[in-house]
């Protein structure tokens, strides 16, 4: 199977550029992650970040024939050749597959990612019932991969400033957490030109979401809650 | 420019849309399938009050939900401050003085 | 797709609304007027202006209705999200061809 693959050094001050890898693949080369891992073998300085290689920890996210996705859990079987491997789009590339998330994990920051709750703790947990827990399914699962931000158009326009559809639903996911007491203050927070309002609900992000999670709607529901509160 | 922050912006946006919604396709279906107006039907609808003051809501939810978007496009868009600036300031102007006009139009021939 | 359309489309028609406007003008400066605007608009090139006025307005009004749903809870998963954009697409080209035929 033939790769294209996202080459970039700054130590040695190179543009980036893109290097042709050729692989006899084998029964055990199932996903993207395998066929990286074997073309390390190759060439030892191909770097990109692995860890779980099952699709949780999300440290894999690349973009794979121009589509954002987890390395780990992507087939082989179907992939047009040559694969094409880059880093997430728009984010600053470190090396070759490797990006910086700071900017994204500050916007993870910014939205209070906590229960804030001042109330007095209770003798064990502070209780929920089942349908409050149901209503945190759908935003409690994400990993924090970064492919639906580093997928989304309004994310690239204005980087620093739109939170991006991760840090919004985990927004959501603590606006709507029953334990949690300070949903005014996260609502008000996100209510100016672009936190919140910069998405045009282009869905980009539940495209690619690895989880099948979809921020468009998490965010959706936060406008809806905005409108809810001041009428 | 706080007027127009955040959910206020998509509040105008989503209310000139239903506004637009009623009456825009009311508009677009007579003039589409129904009898061809005449100048004399057209002039007469004009004058009346009524007419006039739906004319004047459509045009109004018109060039806010118009001013809304373009807002949008400039603020994704253009990032230089100065130019940013500059164009919002002429796209602004120019709606404005479009909506004058349009109001003007439609107040002197219901008069 | 229907996004980028949808912002495509609002441009179209806001940098249209000068001429609008001035055909607004037109149409009630008197009957000469009126009949030599509705001339303009029957003639092949103002068929042409037509039709794309009524593609852009229908695809931006289609893309509308589908964020106005969206909005209201309906249509945000991922199936809905694709299966509307394709419906407003194919709905707006059908409305500008229609409005170029007729």
């Amino acid at each position: 199977m033939r790769f294209k693959i996202y080459r970039f050094d700054p130590d040695r001050h190179t543009k980036p550029e893109w290097q042709d890898y050729e692989l006899r693949l084998e029964a055990s080369d199932r996903m993207v992650l395998d066929a990286l891992e074997r073309l390390r073998a190759q060439d030892d300085s191909i770097a990109f970040r692995r860890s779980c290689r099952e699709g949780v920890c999300g440290s894999d996210a690349m973009n794979i024939n121009g589509r954002n996705a987890l390395a780990c859990i992507t087939r082989l079987a179907g992939l047009s050749e040559p694969v094409t491997l880059a880093p997430l789009p728009s984010f600053p590339v470190i090396r070759d597959l490797i990006v910086d998330m700071t900017q994204f994990f500050a916007h993870y920051h910014a939205i209070k990612p906590y229960v804030m709750n001042d109330e007095p703790p209770p003798e064990r947990e502070r209780l929920q019932s089942p349908e409050e827990r149901e209503r945190l399914n759908g935003l409690y699962e994400c990993i924090l991969c970064a492919c639906c931000t580093s997928f989304c158009p309004p994310s690239w326009w204005h980087p620093g400033k739109f939170l991006g559809p991760a840090a919004l639903l985990q927004a959501q996911r603590f606006i709507v957490d029953s334990r949690d007491r300070g949903a005014s203050q996260r609502l008000e927070f996100l209510d100016d030109v672009y936190k919140l309002y910069r998405c045009r609900t282009i869905m980009n992000c539940a495209e690619v979401c690895p989880k099948g999670l979809n921020p468009a709607q998490a965010i959706e529901r936060i406008k809806i809650e905005l409108l809810r509160r001041s009428a | 420019m706080r007027i127009f922050a955040g959910q206020r912006a998509f509040v105008l946006q989503r209310i000139s849309a239903l506004v637009l919604l009623a009456c825009g396709t009311a508009i677009a279906l007579r003039l589409a399938i129904g009898p061809q107006v005449t100048f004399a039907q057209w002039r007469t609808w004009v004058a009346q009050p009524l007419a006039a003051s739906v004319l004047l809501l459509v045009a109004g939810a018109l060039f806010i939900h118009a001013w809304v978007g373009i807002r949008d496009v400039v603020l994704d868009y253009v990032r230089p401050l100065a130019l940013r600036l500059t164009v919002m300031t002429i796209l602004a102007a120019g709606l404005s003085v479009l909506a004058a006009w349009t109001g003007f139009i439609v107040v002197t021939h219901a008069l | 797709m229907a996004s980028i359309g949808h912002r495509i489309s609002g441009v179209v028609l806001v940098s249209l609304l000068p001429f609008a406007v001035l055909a607004l003008q037109r149409s009630l400066d008197g009957d000469d007027a009126f009949s030599s605007l509705v001339q303009k608009l029957q003639s092949p090139s103002g068929r042409v202006v037509l039709a794309v006025v009524a593609w852009a307005a229908a695809h931006h009004l289609f893309a509308g209705i589908r964020h106005l749903l969206m909005d209201v809870g309906a249509g945000s998963s991922l199936a809905a999200g694709r299966a509307s954009a394709y419906a407003a697409l194919v709905a707006a080209a059908l409305v500008g061809a229609a409005a170029l035929l007729a």
